[in-house]
């Protein structure tokens, strides 16, 4: 028995069989259950951890149909709904499906209902008053009207506003004025009936996105070795190839689901540069990506049914290679990048993109080489002098220059000292002003040398007229250009070594510039 | 006495093993490539031929930037028409020791920011695994691999099957590696690599100017090896690759730079312009 705190106080929230018998209700006071019922096994409900648990088994039941939600409109947990559209013959007609997917359930030791209508409110309805029916079409609005009103998914205080009414099944509500029901108990009355009859449309959102192209298997006996699940794939892979090359498609995304024994899903997913459909290629990815799962692959009591789905898919033309063509490898290339991502990463295999940003450390995006995006028109071309190797992190050295802009002279980095003999620069490179998050400050005009003093104006006299900022905006810092400019330097020491150094800020300006080492040249 | 038969055909089977060995095969690609006089032939050896392990050995981690620009410099004659990559290698965690490739700066280099593809990667096998996945690639030009450590996982095995593996693809692998010590490696040539002061800008003699090499050549396993054989150059990279320089006519001596004359304070460059009105 389940209690949780409600509104300061311990009450029931959850009850079983033989507590129910016992005489308790759901809601009743934690201390008068326990007075009641002495020997209570009592324990605290955590409903994050239920409606995750739940949502994860729920999961489990895309094996039967693709479309599976948790419907968490009445209880976070507890409703599961499946469209089951084109799906039951599979199972051996509706009746059967609804037989195997209760009675697994129900062996399993859970307490199930379950119902087959045309629309979700009405499969709600008879699954919690009057399980086990499968309503055709035609008969759906008859069948509802002798449900209670309770049936329609209404809150508390609207089911007791009809009872009082007198409207006490879901009959008596065909005929009414829907402009006076929805004055009197609000508009999800009218709302949830049309969606109960079908009138009006309610998604179901799947969990897992669908899959149009699969292939699966479903197995006998559990299997567990991870040998051979990977065998599996291979033949999947091959069946999911001749698909795809049916209809002259390639993908981009595959997704491996394993459906465990104990109600749990374990998906893996691959990435490829290009679609392609070779099915050596796939099983080789989801290879490599096994080898990265370490210890997060755990069968428990065994798969019962491996999925693999495709996902991205694209026009894939078998390629005929000429006679006087000269494959240029782009091909190899691209499969070589996917083997490897899908072994070392995503982000472990990576190409320089330049970025349209003259900052020298964005300058350079290193994006994934299986996610190729175009490239900026806008990115400067190449600078004339950039290092060779950058640093990710600028370390800061100490630097004896001359001032204002000299380039250093001596410089100590890493505890050990240079004497430099050639330097070049300053390359002066501004901090992005629009990028910095700081207040802007006005300026003020500097008062004119030729002029003698005035007295400053009186403030009653002319009103000075200040600029109105958004709050926010004027409790930022102020930018202050002076202190975040980087001059460049290259500088080479007397053993041949080249670096390259900056000085952020400028002399005279209000914090004292430091110098940081950035990069090296060949 | 005539031979019995089934002797010859075992014989004969046997050298047609002998021969398909890629051991061989990158050896009569070297024998064929040989020129006479010094440092005509090391000038050569630069122009590398494709298939081999070299080593480039830099004294230190601050010279980082030097073994890359050499190593590029080496493998850039390396890109042809159907193999355009360049895979680079390096443990992440050792970015910040010795820095990452910076894509901007390979224009000095003739190659776009994109052409090497950066693989970082967290431990020493699954480095050697993509080593020989990307060797196994015929579209790849050459694997560049930066180890700031000494893992014990390379040792000669290894890099005999990482020779071996790179001549029967075809593709060059070179191994930067930082320090004093050497390792018995089966690497056919291996460079030691450092950096010279450079000559100074045509305009301004107190500017650094081309990268400037000193190489030495430490190993050099490709048929026959002559005693009085040069092994040191000096090198500058220029536009037309790799110049080699004579240190008697460019001495690397230090240059003086004069004092500044005494002048006004100039501007401070930050100065504010006065708003009109």
């Amino acid at each position: 028995m389940l209690w949780e705190k409600i509104k300061g106080g311990m009450r029931v929230a959850a009850l079983d069989a033989a507590a129910s018998r016992a005489g308790l209700t759901v809601g009743q006071n934690l201390s008068d259950a326990r007075a009641l019922v002495p020997d209570l096994l009592v324990f605290e409900h955590d409903p994050e951890f239920t409606a995750h648990v739940f949502s994860e088994f729920a999961d489990w039941h895309s094996n039967a149909s693709p479309i599976v939600a948790v419907h968490d409109a009445m209880t976070p947990y507890g409703d599961l709904v499946l469209d089951i559209t084109g799906v039951a013959h599979l199972f051996g007609g509706e009746a059967q499906m609804l037989a195997s997917l209760t009675g697994r359930l129900r062996s399993l030791g859970y307490t199930t209902n379950g119902a087959i209508a045309d629309t979700v409110g009405a499969a709600w309805a008879f699954a919690h008053f009057d399980p086990g029916r499968i309503v055709p079409e035609s008969e759906l609005e008859a069948t509802l009207a002798d449900l209670p009103v309770d049936a329609l998914r209404l809150g508390e205080t609207q089911v007791g506003g009809l009872n009082q009414m007198g409207l006490k099944t879901v009959g008596q509500l065909y005929g009414r004025d829907r402009k006076a029901m929805q004055a009197r108990f609000g508009a999800s009355l009218v709302v949830r009936l049309d969606q109960a009859l079908g009138l009006i449309e309610e998604r179901v959102i799947p969990r897992i996105p669908i899959a149009e192209y699969h292939a699966e298997r479903r197995f006998a006996e559990p299997i567990g070795y991870l040998d051979d699940v990977l065998m599996t794939v291979r033949d999947l892979a091959i069946q999911l190839g001749v698909r795809l090359a049916a209809e002259a498609l390639g993908a981009q995304s595959f997704h491996l689901f394993l459906y465990r024994v104990d109600h749990k899903v374990m998906t893996l997913s691959v990435n490829a540069g290009r679609g392609t459909r070779d099915p050596g290629h796939i099983a080789q990815l989801f290879v490599n990506r096994s080898e990265r799962l370490e210890g997060e692959y755990d069968a428990g009591f065994g798969i019962d049914m491996i999925r693999l789905a495709a996902g991205s898919l694209s026009p894939t033309a078998d390629v005929q290679v000429g006679a006087f063509e000269i494959d240029d490898g782009a091909e190899d290339l691209a499969r070589l990048y996917d083997r490897m991502t899908s072994r070392l990463g995503p982000l472990a295999v990576v190409r320089s993109k330049p970025v349209d940003t003259h900052i020298p450390e964005r300058a350079v995006k290193l994006e994934p080489v299986v996610a190729r995006t175009a490239d900026d028109p806008n990115a400067p071309a190449a600078p004339p002098v950039r290092p060779l190797r950058l640093l990710p992190n600028p370390e800061p050295i100490e630097v004896i220059a001359e001032v204002p802009h000299g380039p250093p002279l001596r410089m100590v980095w890493r505890r050990v000292s240079y004497r430099v003999l050639k330097a070049s620069g300053p390359e002066r490179i501004e901090a992005e002003w629009w990028r910095t998050g700081r207040n802007l400050s006005f300026l003020r005009p500097a008062p004119d040398p030729g002029r003698p003093d005035e007295p400053p104006l009186d403030k009653t006299k002319k009103k000075v007229i200040a600029p109105r900022l958004d709050e926010h905006v004027s409790q930022l810092p102020t930018f202050d250009a002076e202190a975040t400019v980087c001059d460049y330097y290259v500088v080479e020491d007397d053993g041949g070594r080249r670096f390259w150094v900056f000085r952020l800020g400028l002399y005279g300006a209000q914090a004292s510039p430091r110098w940081y080492l950035h990069g090296f040249f060949a | 006495m005539v031979r019995p038969k089934p002797d010859l055909d075992a014989l004969r089977a046997q050298i047609a093993a002998l021969e398909r060995r890629p051991v061989l095969a990158d050896g009569a690609v070297m024998a064929a490539q040989r020129q006479a006089g010094g440092e005509d032939e090391l000038l050569g050896l630069l122009k590398a031929p494709p298939g081999l392990l070299h080593e480039v050995f830099a004294d230190e981690h601050r010279q980082s930037g030097t073994a890359l620009g050499f190593t590029l410099g080496l493998a850039r004659s390396l890109i042809a028409d159907g193999r355009q990559a360049l895979i680079y290698l390096q443990l992440g965690a050792e970015a910040q020791e010795i820095g990452l490739p910076y894509g901007l700066g390979f224009s000095g280099f003739g190659l776009t920011p994109d052409t090497l593809v950066i693989g970082r990667i967290a431990t020493i096998p699954e480095l050697l695994w993509a080593l020989e996945e990307s060797l196994a690639c015929r579209a790849v030009a050459g694997v560049i691999v930066d180890l700031a450590s000494h893992p014990k996982a390379l040792d000669f095995t290894v890099s005999r099957r990482i020779s071996l593996r790179a001549a029967a693809a075809g593709t060059s692998a070179f191994l930067i590696r930082y320090g004093t010590g050497r390792e018995a490696s089966a690497a056919r040539l291996r460079w030691h690599v450092k950096p010279g002061v450079s000559a100074g800008q045509p305009f301004d003699a107190g500017a650094p100017g081309s990268p400037r090499f000193s190489i030495e050549i430490e190993k050099l396993r490709l048929g026959q090896v002559r005693q009085t054989e040069q092994r040191h150059l000096i090198l500058d990279w220029t536009e037309n690759g790799f110049v080699s320089v004579d240190p008697r006519k460019h001495p690397l001596a230090p240059l003086r730079r004069p004092a500044a004359p005494p002048r006004p304070q100039p501007a401070a460059l930050g100065d504010r312009l006065s708003q009109a009105g």
